[in-house]
């Protein structure tokens, strides 16, 4: 077996999102590529990201809502180095802060878009990339 | 009025790789240094503050350093604690100590840390990430600590229309000054130019390799001290004047502001207990992981108006022989950033510049100044303000 190429080593697995108390709905949403946000029944607002407890009020009374998916660009970095292994076939890949239509940030990768076009203010939606067996939020430019 | 505290003595390493001493054996070596470099008796200490060892290697950390150290010093300090708070360890060291002296829990407190860092192209990258990202909402998107920076510089583009080459200027500005330090590890190199900086490898947009900070080892030592005791060790104390301390978010996409971040809010509760605003400051040294950082915090700071960190820099006025020296030994760009321990650099040369210790590169206006640190990904804040009057 030839050892010249590393680029003819399969890249090892991108890695899965840590399963954390109270985010176990959102990420079985995700994988039916369903985009749902946490929602606080004392006072009323989204929040993200899902956990037990409302971080504005502290209430527990929670349930989901269906987000529109659509968000901006709050502000992003294109990466050209790769941080570990599993990225190294997605450089120059954008790593981004999303303002969701509904409020709250998130992070996210903007896929499907050329480095030249990521831009702060950009319309993006929510699209969903598989990882193992489940899938992840991920956003891209709206089409227009 | 709070009773008089100040920084009385300071020593520090220099940023180097020490293959040979694991991250205790570097706090015996600071510990050396600072005896050799201070007329300091064991009853001059009873207090003692130190951080996890051992941290930057990913696995176990030592959290029982000020034990240790104590022991070996021989001393029963009344006081002592291992702490953590990233970057912002050592500014809250010096806060605690003094609340401590304050309190009458302590009369003098060394405050200590030594730090390794981890190789970034041998997994390093990859480890540092998951320490300082969301492990489910964040480090799944391919974090990477250069790109967390960033969204910051992207952002402050956007609204002020500040350019790469603004902040390729804060590097500039800190490789001029580190050219007069002895003790910073690119001593002895070549003045950097815009376009050197831009020239360099592309890390994450807009930064390039020579916007990042450069990963060492080190460590340093402040002792903290009552005025009794400061007058005698010292002959120009550098007296803490005000303090602050906020803390924001954890991860990046939690900031609820990226352009306000919580450093001008440490900054401004330091300011108004030292009873001096920022136009009072005759230097700032800022904690710059990145180019990013001394730029956009200069503003939070009060330096400069809103939007105007890029012409700050890009003026000269942050140089040597400028109107607002700003990170005089070098800074972590160029000074060099030891891990663990690189929050104690900022604190060391601003207690150094109010001491009139800083050799070559000594201010010729240095009665008081603002020092400004913080830990994680800009997450949590320490503001001093260090003057020659107490």
């Amino acid at each position: 077996m030839s050892q010249d190429s590393p680029a003819a080593q399969p890249l090892p697995p991108k890695p899965l999102p840590k399963m954390t108390p109270g985010a176990e709905h959102y990420w079985a949403s995700a994988t039916r590529e369903e985009f749902v946000l946490p929602h606080c029944g004392d006072c009323d607002r989204v929040f993200f990201y899902p956990r037990q407890w409302c971080p504005h009020c502290f209430g527990q009374q929670l349930d989901w809502r269906k987000a529109s998916g659509r968000g901006t660009v709050y502000s992003f970095s294109v990466v050209h180095q790769a941080p570990f292994p599993s990225y190294q076939g997605d450089v120059p890949y954008v790593l981004a802060v999303i303002e969701l239509a509904e409020g709250p940030r998130m992070m996210a990768n903007v896929l499907h878009c050329a480095p030249d076009q990521i831009r702060v203010g950009l319309p993006v939606e929510v699209t969903f990339e598989a990882r193992g067996d489940m899938k992840i939020p991920q956003f891209q430019p709206v089409h227009s | 009025m709070a009773a008089a505290v100040a920084i009385a003595a300071v020593s520090e390493m220099k940023p180097g790789r020490y293959p040979e001493q694991d991250g205790y054996a570097l706090y015996v070596e600071v510990v050396r240094q600072f005896l050799a470099e201070w007329r300091i008796r064991p009853a001059d200490i009873d207090g003692v503050l130190a951080c996890p060892a051992g941290m930057a290697g990913g696995g176990s950390a030592d959290i029982f350093v000020h034990e240790q150290l104590y022991e070996e010093l021989g001393l029963h300090p009344r006081y002592g604690d291992t702490m953590n708070a990233g970057g912002a360890t050592y500014g809250y060291m010096v806060q605690r100590a003094a609340a401590a002296i304050r309190q009458g829990l302590a009369d003098s407190v060394l405050c200590i840390g030594a730090g390794k860092f981890p190789k970034v192209g041998t997994g390093g990258a990859e480890l540092m990430a998951r320490m300082v990202s969301h492990e489910a909402f964040e480090f799944p998107y391919g974090t990477f600590i250069p790109a967390i920076y960033a969204q910051v510089a992207t952002r402050h583009m956007h609204e002020f229309g500040t350019t790469a080459e603004h902040f390729a200027e804060v590097a500039v500005s800190s490789r001029a000054w580190a050219l007069r330090n002895p003790q910073a590890a690119t001593y002895g190199t070549e003045p950097l130019t815009v376009a050197k900086v831009r020239a360099s490898r592309p890390i994450a947009t807009p930064f390039h390799l020579y916007d990042c900070s450069i990963p060492l080892e080190g460590g340093a030592a402040v002792l903290v001290a009552s005025e009794r005791v400061a007058k005698r060790i010292a002959q120009q104390p550098a007296w803490l004047l005000g303090m602050g301390e906020y803390h924001s978010h954890r991860n990046i996409h939690q900031a609820a502001d990226l352009l306000d971040i919580g450093c001008g809010k440490a900054g401004r509760i330091a300011y108004e207990r030292a009873g001096l605003t920022p136009g009072d400051m005759q230097f700032a040294q800022i904690y710059d992981a990145f180019s990013v950082n001394p730029l956009v915090f200069a503003e939070e700071l009060g330096l400069c108006p809103r939007g105007q960190g890029g012409a700050l820099f890009a003026s000269g006025a942050t140089r040597p022989g400028g109107d607002l020296p700003i990170n005089t030994y070098g800074g972590l760009l160029s000074f060099g950033h030891t891990g663990d321990s690189s929050g104690m650099s900022m604190i060391v040369e601003g207690a150094r510049q109010v001491m009139g210790i800083a050799g070559e590169r000594q201010l010729t206006r240095a009665d008081v100044g603002v020092v400004h640190s913080y830990g994680g990904m800009m997450s949590e804040h320490s503001t001093l303000i260090l003057g020659r009057q107490s």
